[in-house]
């Protein structure tokens, strides 16, 4: 890398190898009472908001939330997509940030990565509340039992299963590898049990030369990996709505239009995390004004291809001249929902243009505001896709509405706190920012530099 | 014997390491706080890596184990849906393809683990200063008049320190 290059990654000066170390590592091991406010209120939170609401839908059954027989799907089904497209953030971001050896992606990859992995947990605990009776999830694994039965592996829910659990797995080990030898730096700066714990966690890491090169090959192997599983993932969950007949639905382009969408609501959610290291742990160093440039400028683009296949799937909808898909298509453009599509689009294709000046993609308060406002919009749009299409369906007699009951809406509340909840604990047990990947992009240890 | 050479310059590092090789030492580590390109060359690590031959026998077990499971899993349980085929090839290849890239993951990790001889926590070599900013050279297993020549040769590269320690194993 150029000097320049390098120069460009940090606004306030390059920090030493040492320094490097330090900061990134008081934040993990120096906790202080506002940290604990912090966790017990967002713990709390999610105690309040999601679990106890399904504690009662446990007990009075799922009827307990909106759905109803126009509408056998709703907003747990529409958080569920909205958190696994915030799931593609990192791994997939981290994973071709790093074959296309991208300077930039080294001092943020960890925590989108860490993002990817709560996410699916978030999302994951949605298909439980979905599911009513979460005591029987064990049966869409393929687990030999006494009954005889088996998972239907023609079902795209089955596809989801696997994707998802294959997902979760993978992103579990490229975040776990990844931060070995950070483990190890943690290991050298503690003492007591967080020592004897990290000398674990960290495999007894040296650093020696035969360990960084396999350590590189196999995280290269892994990136090569997990692009195309983060694809499939969220292809397979496009599915789950167009394998079905369902106008609204049954869409060919749903795929590209989902991991597109995936891709572009978890880089807006990077921006928001970003934000939030930068502005409470600290990382103004690190994280600097290229990192939201760039990422600014992968918002737009990925905004215009969203916007592109929202107005394709328009136009082949209305060419396609089907009665009950066009019906959709009106009940969604200005039936109930319309303000909710329209807001959407505001949100997803006309606000991000906004970053097209350098002015706001330079601020960071800005550029956090478009990152809600696109997340919004994103989360939205799942919801879009599910109420306006099941509750349309062929026969007028089966028409209906379909409106989220208190305890949906506490449960999507509650699932931010749960985000934030793991988000806050893990960086106090993994480096936010990897640490060597960082000094990596630093200047190197000559006498001549 | 183990000799544990510190320097604070890549490049001092570098040259200890290829004097080091250059002279017969052959059981030498080198240590560093992030990965160095020219350490892996002394060593003759290679462009590419054993771990890719993991990779790839777990991505073809995978996909033959996740298209078995999925043709096994529909003849133990006959379900049939609309007339369709029970082996129904298209969407069996999609659990094929999860199957495939799982078990590339999980083999890779086994790889890592295998080639790299992590976990390793038993006490070898090391000095903390290596994961901060600090580069080390460690040789091992030297006796007699290697020792001198070892040390000399890091002292003679620009070692800020260099520590004589009792071989552990």
């Amino acid at each position: 890398m150029s000097q320049e290059e390098n120069k460009s990654l940090f606004d306030h000066g390059q920090p030493t190898y040492a320094e490097v170390n330090e900061d990134i590592l008081s934040v993990m091991l120096e906790t202080g009472p506002k940290y604990w406010m912090l966790l017990g209120t967002m713990a709390s939170i999610a105690g309040i908001f999601f679990f106890m609401p399904w504690f009662y839908q446990l007990i009075v059954g799922v009827g307990a939330a909106g759905m109803n027989r126009n509408a056998v799907w709703g907003s747990y089904l529409s958080n569920f997509i909205f958190w696994i497209g915030l799931s593609h953030s990192g791994t997939l971001l981290s994973a071709v940030l790093h074959i296309t050896n991208s300077p930039w992606r080294k001092a943020i990859y960890r925590s989108a990565e860490a993002m990817t992995l709560f996410s699916l947990m978030t999302a994951a605990l949605f298909v439980m509340v979905h599911l009513g009776r979460v005591w029987y999830v064990h049966w869409s694994f393929p687990i030999p039992n006494q009954m005889g039965l088996w998972p239907n592996f023609r079902s795209p829910l089955m596809f989801d299963v696997m994707a998802i659990t294959t997902y979760l797995t993978a992103s579990s080990i490229f975040i776990y590898m990844g931060s070995v030898p950070d483990f190890a730096a943690v290991r050298d700066a503690s003492t007591g049990l967080r020592r004897r714990l990290y000398t674990i966690f960290s495999f007894g890491w040296r650093g020696t030369a035969r360990e960084w090169h396999t350590l590189g090959w196999a995280y290269t192997f892994f990136a090569v990996l997990v692009i195309p599983l983060a694809v499939s993932v969220h292809s397979i969950v496009s599915w789950d709505f167009a394998l079905s007949a369902v106008p609204g639905f049954h869409h060919t382009i749903f795929a590209p239009y989902f991991v597109c969408g995936a891709i572009y609501s978890g880089t807006a959610g990077i921006v928001t995390v970003m934000y939030c290291l930068r502005k409470f742990l600290g990382f103004e160093r690190y994280i600097g004004q290229v990192h939201l440039d760039s990422l600014g400028k992968l918002l737009i683009t990925l905004s215009l291809i969203w916007s592109y296949i929202n107005v394709l799937e328009l136009f082949s909808t209305w060419y396609g001249g089907t009665s009950f898909e066009l019906e959709a298509l009106s009940f969604r453009l200005t039936g109930f929902y319309a303000p909710a599509y329209w807001e959407m689009i505001l949100f997803c294709a006309f606000v991000p243009m906004l970053m097209l000046t350098k002015k706001i993609r330079w601020s960071w308060n800005k550029m956090l505001v478009i990152s809600i406002l696109i997340n919004i919009g994103m989360l939205t749009e799942r919801f879009v896709i599910v109420a306006t299409s099941q509750p349309r369906k062929f026969l007028p007699g089966a028409f209906g509405y379909y409106v989220p009951s208190w305890i949906e809406i506490s449960i999507t509340i509650g699932s931010f706190a749960i985000f934030a909840t793991l988000f806050l604990i893990f960086i106090k047990w993994v480096p936010a920012i990897s640490l060597y990947e960082v000094k990596e992009t630093l200047k190197p240890l000559r006498r001549d530099a | 014997m183990v000799i544990l050479g510190t320097f604070a310059f890549e490049e001092d590092f570098l040259a200890a390491a290829r004097n080091l090789t250059a002279s017969g030492f052959d059981n030498i580590s080198l240590l560093s706080p992030l990965p160095l390109d020219e350490a892996q060359e002394v060593l003759g690590l290679g462009k590419s890596s054993p771990v890719r031959h993991f990779t790839l026998a777990g991505a073809i077990f995978g996909g033959i184990a996740g298209f078995a499971m999925a043709v096994a899993t529909s003849l133990v349980f006959i379900l049939p849906t609309g007339g369709r085929a029970i082996i129904t090839i298209p969407p069996f290849l999609i659990i094929t393809y999860e199957m495939t890239i799982l078990f590339g993951v999980l083999f890779t990790l086994m790889g890592f683990h295998f080639v790299s001889g992590l976990p390793a926590w038993t006490d070898k070599p090391y000095l903390s200063s290596a994961g901060t900013d600090k580069f080390v050279v460690v040789v091992e297993g030297a006796a007699g008049a290697q020792v001198a020549r070892a040390e000399t040769i890091i002292r003679d590269a620009g070692a800020e320190e260099v520590r004589l320690e009792e071989d552990k194993q």
